[in-house]
């Protein structure tokens, strides 16, 4: 039987790897604090959801915007990717009766604020989470 | 929910520094003082602007 080469070991501990990382980017896209508890970061993780998942419940009790991927103006193309960067949480506020918010209340616009802030803040989340996993921080 | 303008910066900007303090620092004493002072540095230079604004007429 052939020994495996130190190469071929080197090679699927790359791929292993790679595949963790791919799967706590994922996690951590699709729930905030996810990519930290599958990193084993439990006490992160439980803030980082408790925080960025009430700005986004905020978000939505002030009747935020929901943006649509096709918009009129780029700046709320953008927007829109703001919003889908807190993971499931959007499509889980529509799934559930949420219109989209109402652009004439008062507080519509801090709504949408912290609706774009929590998706915003997620992507920082993501980003620490993939430092942590490459073991750049601790 | 309708809230005053102060209550809406006072609550982003306390989440928005709960989650900076424990991104940025390592220690748990470390963040804390991070995340009060991006707190602080938040609603101050929100007053500050404000009083700033206060004079113009539009």
């Amino acid at each position: 039987m052939a020994k495996r080469t130190a190469a071929e070991a080197v090679a699927e501990k790359s791929d292993v790897q790679v595949g963790l990382l791919v799967r706590v980017l994922v996690a951590a896209w699709l729930i905030p604090g996810l990519g930290h508890f599958l990193l084993r970061r439990k006490g992160r993780a439980l803030i980082l959801f408790v925080s960025i998942l009430s700005m986004f419940v905020l978000g939505v009790l002030m009747q935020g915007e929901f943006f649509a991927l096709h918009s009129a103006s780029y700046l709320r193309t953008l927007g829109f990717f703001g919003e889908m960067c807190v993971g499931v949480a959007m499509p889980a506020a529509r799934f559930f009766g949420y219109a989209g918010g109402d652009p004439y209340f008062v507080t519509s616009d801090y709504g949408t604020a912290f609706l774009v802030a929590a998706g915003m803040l997620n992507a920082l989340t993501v980003l620490d989470a993939y430092d942590i996993a490459l073991g750049r921080k601790p | 929910m309708v809230i005053s303008h102060f209550t809406a910066l006072l609550l982003f900007a306390l989440l928005v520094s709960v989650v900076f303090g424990v991104l940025s620092k390592d220690t748990p004493r470390d963040r804390a003082i991070y995340g009060a002072k991006v707190f602080g540095a938040f609603v101050g230079v929100a007053l500050l602007l404000g009083w700033i604004m206060y004079p113009v007429p539009w």
